[in-house]
């Protein structure tokens, strides 16, 4: 006897049945097109217009209910949550154009008032007891229970579009999202481009409303492409890992949810991708926080050794040296931990030598380091006071900050005096 | 939900004056919020007090009680700082920040109260939409009367709101105007700012019983922001704000219970709506007085243009042209009525419109002999300019520029420049 997948009849209760897979597969394409398309609305800085036009999406799934006749027809509710999205996208513009109110207000003042018209909608027809209205509140939170597969198919479909769309104008996307100026004057439809991309994200956040929900689809949005940033900088690795973090975060938030009862879906997608985005922030590679940690931590002793060995090559002159002479010179951050480092380096490459129970002297590669130090310090100094240009061309941004390593205190002391010789010298 | 019934006459007063208290400290706050071009905290805010509620309400405070305000300005403080460290150590724009910070934080309320439900006293629906229906239902006596707790906590923030932007009310507007000389005066505008925010906190707290977490949105934003259209002065458009956030309230509600609906969200439709009138009818600057002054500008230059046109065929240069665009026809029509252009195919100018039609060619040829002759511009560059500067210039202008050219009587062109005023009787016009 010959079955088709889903006739199938799973032995073991721990396969999922047929409609859960598809469901599965329709929320995780769901989530890895969010992903996609939301890297270029974080990078525009559209994350909020695209909360706006979410909003907007409860009135348009109103109003197509009751044109549909009552009918909950997923793809009918959506398109009409398109075109209300899209006409709160196109308010928006309008408001920019003719008023003087801000942009922000402007966001605010659609969200809040279209995410108002939604509700009025919605509770005048549950009010009134039209049948089948009851499912429609699944859209201000999301709840994916109730998916059929073809919804799922539909769903999976459309973000697909929507990923193949910007993969064939990833190039213009890009442009217009890093250098819109620069796309402008070498000919490109910029506004078409941008408008398009903000469409997309109205189309995003129309196909992620079952899964996350009005209020929260944007998170689906905005998060993963944070996400990603935080591990590469090129936009060729952002967008595929953007659309991974989209699916992963999709995904556990819909199994969690189904395994919790009366559990809305979205609050749970959004807190999948913010767990996500977390462990990022702490452990990416450059950009993450222990990263950042260890490279300052490098970075400062780094500084505290060079200024032993200054200190060091100084106090020599007088013969050998103990290790509370060199440190009452030398203050400062890990001024202590630097002494044990150099003292453990005799072992392979000696900086310092031992004259005595508490006596220091440099070694040869000691004193070799600490000339060329003050060599270039003093190379420094000139540039700084001669060719101030040349020195701001040239340090990277990884130069530690001052801060870290003379500390805030002394820091702020030598600001002062910088502007009371600034403001004695008077101005020109 | 809502029948028409005038024994409850009493609970639907009640709503009202919780709608009206709540929108009233909203628009208050709003309106530094939209002149600050911090709209958008309020939306941030208003998401992102929902945990710090709920975990209030767990830890046993009653809602609209000082412990869960306390919980709501926590988490709103935790907000902002989340969204700075954002900035800060991720390098995110404040958009995306503050993106991610409130929808987390409002994430984790709905799940808390998904998941406490049986525990905590709050519906998921309600945090998203309020239940101003029920409002009047949870009362405590004050002087015999039974107040509701809503619109004790309202009032409450409402006076301390008042209270602090009456104390505070130089240091808040030198702030939000001009942020920089407030510090270089020594104002404390960290402090300044932390309070509104806090002050944020307390109006979106008080409203989020009766309006819920997101319709707080448009209280804050829109009647403000509405305001800001129709007035000049800050100390009116705080007052214009809070007029229209009442009005909508009441309005909105009034509406809601005709309709028999939410009463939250058609609060939220009503307040757009003052939002939309606003933005039209606007005094100055309007989208209707924009376009009426567009307009009249327009057809007052299609008028002048073609009586210029005449003007010039009778001197011969250049036959009329004929009126081709809706408007030139609409001029040579209005023309003929105002009798300016004698009626007729032929169509000369009447002697009151050669009057008219002589200035603006006066203008306009002042205008090129004195480009001509101050600024280095080819012969064929002078036209365009004074084409658009002839509808412009008054009499004043025109005189000192003949003085400039003293005397000087052609344009660049080599055509004569008409006289500000011909004898009274007007000479034949130059023959053909």
């Amino acid at each position: 006897m010959i079955l088709t997948v889903a006739e199938m009849s799973f032995p073991t209760g721990w396969i999922p049945p047929y409609n859960t897979l598809v469901v599965a597969a329709g929320v995780a394409s769901v989530g890895f097109a969010a992903g996609v398309v939301g890297c270029f609305a974080v990078l525009r800085r559209r994350a909020l217009a695209g909360d706006a036009a979410a909003h907007a999406t409860l009135l348009g799934v109103g109003l197509a209910f009751l044109l549909g006749g009552g009918r909950r027809d997923l793809p009918l509710l959506l398109g009409g949550a398109l075109s209300t999205a899209i006409a709160a996208l196109l308010a928006l513009v309008l408001i920019g154009r003719w008023t003087r109110t801000r942009d922000d207000a402007a966001t605010a003042i659609v969200l809040g008032v279209s995410f108002g018209a939604g509700i009025t909608l919605l509770s005048g027809i549950s009010a009134r007891g039209i049948p089948g209205s009851a499912g429609l509140e699944q859209f201000l939170l999301g709840h994916t229970a109730g998916l059929t597969a073809a919804d799922a198919m539909i769903l999976g479909a459309l973000s697909l579009l929507t990923v193949a769309l910007v993969a064939l104008f990833l190039k213009e996307s890009t442009l217009v999202a890093f250098d819109p100026l620069f796309a402008a004057a070498s000919g490109w439809p910029v506004t078409l481009i941008d408008y398009a991309l903000v469409v997309l994200v109205a189309v995003m956040v129309v196909v992620g409303l079952p899964a996350a929900g009005a209020v929260l689809v944007t998170a689906l949005v905005v998060i993963p492409p944070v996400t990603a940033r935080q591990w590469t900088d090129s936009v060729g690795v952002m967008l595929p890992l953007a659309g991974l973090f989209g699916l992963v975060a999709a995904l556990s938030g819909v199994a969690v949810s189904s395994a919790v009862p009366r559990m809305p879906t979205g609050p749970l997608v959004v807190i999948a991708a913010s767990i996500l985005l977390t462990i990022s922030l702490l452990i990416a590679p450059r950009r993450g926080g222990l990263a950042r940690w260890l490279r300052s931590r490098r970075t400062v002793a780094a500084w505290a050794e060079g200024r032993l060995l200054e200190v060091a090559l100084r106090l020599e002159a007088q013969g050998p040296f103990t290790r509370e002479q060199l440190l009452a010179k030398a203050p400062g951050v890990a001024a202590d931990s630097a002494f044990k480092r150099l003292v453990r380096s005799a072992a392979i490459e000696p900086v310092v030598t031992r004259a005595g129970t508490d006596a220091w002297r440099l070694a040869v590669w000691g004193r070799e380091l600490a000339a060329e130090r003050s060599r270039r310090l003093a190379a420094w100094t000139e540039v700084l006071e001669v060719a101030r240009e040349d020195a701001r061309g040239h340090l990277t941004i990884d130069v530690p900050s001052p801060e870290a390593i003379l500390g805030a205190a002394r820091m702020k002391a030598i600001r002062e005096s910088a502007a009371a010789a600034r403001s004695a010298s008077g101005p020109g | 939900m809502m029948e028409f019934d005038s024994t409850h006459l009493w609970m639907h007063f009640w709503a009202i004056a919780t709608a009206a208290t709540v929108s009233a400290g909203c628009a208050l706050v709003g309106s530094f919020l939209v002149v600050r071009r911090l709209s958008l905290l309020g939306d941030a805010i208003s998401h992102a007090v929902l945990p710090g509620i709920v975990l209030a309400v767990l830890a046993g405070g009653r809602p609209g009680g000082a412990g869960v305000f306390l919980g709501a300005v926590v988490a709103a403080l935790v907000t902002v700082w989340l969204t700075n460290l954002l900035g800060t150590h991720a390098g995110l724009a404040e958009d995306a920040g503050a993106g991610v910070a409130f929808t987390t934080l409002f994430a984790i309320g709905v799940v808390l109260v998904s998941a406490l439900a049986s525990r905590v006293d709050i519906d998921p629906g309600c945090v998203l939409y309020g239940i101003l229906e029920l409002v009047p239902f949870d009362t405590v006596p004050i002087l015999g009367l039974e107040v509701p707790r809503a619109l004790l906590a309202a009032a409450t923030v409402l006076v301390v709101l008042v209270v602090a932007a009456a104390l505070c009310w130089k240091e808040l507007v030198f702030t939000a105007f001009d942020p920089a000389a407030a510090r270089a005066a020594g104002l404390p505008v960290g402090l300044v700012s932390a309070g509104l925010l806090v002050a944020t906190s307390l109006a979106t707290v008080a409203s989020f019983e009766a309006v819920g977490a997101i319709l707080v949105v448009a209280m804050l934003a829109v009647p403000a922001a509405a305001a800001e259209l129709l007035v000049r002065r800050f100390h009116r458009m705080l007052l214009v704000a809070v007029a229209l956030g009442v009005a909508g309230s009441i309005v909105g509600y009034l509406a809601a219970w005709h309709f028999n609906t939410n009463a939250a969200g058609m609060i939220a439709v009503v307040l757009g709506i003052e939002y939309l009138l606003a933005a039209l009818w606007a005094p100055g600057d309007g989208i209707v007085a924009r376009v009426v002054s567009r307009e009249s500008l327009r057809w007052r230059v299609a008028c002048e243009d073609r009586l210029a046109s005449l003007w010039r065929a009778e001197e011969g240069d250049a036959a009329a042209l004929a009126p081709r665009t809706l408007l030139d026809r609409l001029a040579q029509a209005r023309l003929v009525f105002g009798g300016r252009i004698v009626p007729g195919r032929a169509g000369g100018l009447t002697d009151i419109g050669r009057e008219e039609a002589r200035v603006i060619v006066r203008s306009h040829r002042l205008w090129e002999a004195w480009l001509g002759r101050h600024v280095a511009l080819p012969l064929d560059h002078l036209h365009p300019p004074a084409e658009w500067i002839e509808h412009h210039l008054g009499a004043e202008v025109r005189g000192r520029i003949a003085a400039d050219l003293e005397g000087d009587e052609g344009d660049p062109h080599g055509r004569d420049i008409p006289p500000e005023e011909f004898p009274r009787r007007p000479a034949e016009p130059p023959a053909r």
